[in-house]
């Protein structure tokens, strides 16, 4: 069973960066007006903020890190470990957390780590990160988890394209004995790997002419090999089963509830998802916030947006019960308790 | 409204059409756009209207306009 009580370790700060553009649901021209307004009304995702094709995930990140590096005042010999949770990296090769070990300045004895693991990516950075500072032998962390996700995918593909938005976050991790234990519950079904993935492009099958064949699989669905599909039915039924079960779990076992938890942070896959959860669970609305309406999907960021977008004064000034849920490629859902004292929370850049 | 009038005005305004077009051929196979949105948006709103709370394996079942009366039988919902 993978579930861990990750002891000495604290969040200390938070922030996110989007690019500086916002795009209306209806700015694709695959949509109607009529159709645009039906999906932000039921899949609930009005506004997404993307990038030109130049800009990574990596840039977003890194500006994200600068500034809170900055507002913690840490030394960047002080950092240890880099994490980059992404599936968007710059290359195929080398993994992109090295490149912004060297871009950010931080001394050649840093541990970094490439983490591709979609929109779990904030949870088990924090559990690796976690983990690797519990002992005590390295002290700091600095978390980057960013997508640039919709141009994994063909621009065709009604039931992708309006979900995603850029993003990149920068979370720190340090170590501290004061702090409470950090509880991590994480689940695999690789079984239904084929629910979320890119069929062409790996070893299994490298891209070839055949990989930029266009099928229409209905419904708005246009798509070649070499661009990401969601299988939706498979998605859903996960989403809606797994997680709640995850969640109820954890707090059963740590003797929480809807009382003693202060905020829950769901991974904002998409309104009907959360809702779903919600439900499920019966979370009182007041305690669950959302910020998919402004922000999309942001895969693996999702997490630590919320916290920066929906939590600033109350992460700042008082010490809080997050419990975060977190579910997608791989399929992997994670449930995660973090007790945070006050923490640094940056505003939120537009680069 | 009666329940059946109920549960087909969620089905009209979910997919855009007219009851007349509800009948044992709507399923998720014959009509255009029935994807995983639209289901949960069906199922999501059949939840609200009636009070209910289904079961996973209900929600991926709501796959025709037969299921959809057949799965509120089952919570004693009459048509």
């Amino acid at each position: 069973m993978a579930l861990w009580e990750i002891k000495n370790v604290a969040l200390r700060g938070v922030t996110g960066t989007v690019p500086n553009h916002v795009v209306k649901t209806a700015d694709y021209d695959i949509f109607t007006q009529e159709e645009a307004d039906v999906f932000d009304n039921t899949v609930g995702i009005k506004n997404r903020y993307i990038g030109p094709d130049n800009l990574c995930a990596s840039d977003l990140c890194f500006d994200a890190a600068e500034r809170l590096i900055e507002a913690l005042g840490w030394e960047k010999n002080s950092i240890d470990v880099l994490l980059f949770a992404s599936v968007t990296g710059d290359y195929k090769t080398p993994p992109t957390s090295g490149i912004l070990q060297h871009r950010l300045g931080l001394p050649n004895s840093t541990f970094v780590l490439d983490v591709p693991m979609g929109c779990c990516g904030s949870v088990y950075a924090i559990n690796v990160a976690g983990n690797l500072l519990s002992a005590g032998s390295v002290k700091r962390a600095l978390l980057l988890v960013g997508d640039t996700a919709l141009r994994m995918g063909s621009m065709k593909d009604k039931s992708r394209v309006p979900l995603f938005g850029d993003c990149g976050t920068a979370m720190a991790l340090e170590y501290d004995p004061s702090a409470d234990d950090v509880i991590i519950d994480f689940n695999t079904l690789g079984e239904k790997f084929q629910a979320l993935m890119t069929p062409h492009g790996g070893f299994r099958h490298p891209i070839t002419k055949e990989s930029y064949i266009e099928e229409d699989f209905g419904n708005g669905i246009i798509r070649a090999p070499k661009d990401t599909l969601i299988n939706g039915m498979d998605v859903l039924s996960f989403a809606i089963s797994r997680p709640p079960i995850s969640i109820k779990n954890v707090m059963d076992k740590y003797q929480l509830n809807t009382d003693n938890v202060d905020f829950f942070l769901i991974h904002q896959a998409n309104k009907l998802i959360v809702d779903r959860i919600v439900k499920k669970l019966k979370l009182p609305l007041e305690k669950v916030p959302y910020d998919l309406q402004e922000f999309g999907n942001l895969g693996g960021a999702s997490i630590p947006m919320l916290m920066t977008y929906n939590l600033a004064d109350e992460l700042q000034t008082r010490p809080l019960t997050l419990v975060c849920s977190a579910f997608g490629l791989g399929l992997t859902w994670g449930t995660m308790v973090l007790k945070t004292k006050p923490i640094k929370v940056i505003s939120i850049n537009k680069l | 409204m009666t329940n059946i009038e109920k549960l087909n005005h969620i089905f009209c305004e979910v997919f855009s059409v007219e009851e007349a077009v509800l009948n044992s051929e709507f399923d998720s196979k014959n009509v255009e756009g029935w994807d995983s949105v639209r289901q949960l948006s069906l199922t999501s709103a059949v939840e609200d209207t009636f009070d209910i709370m289904l079961d996973p394996e209900d929600i991926l079942g709501f796959t025709s306009y037969n299921d959809a009366k057949s799965i509120l039988a089952k919570y004693e919902i009459e048509l």
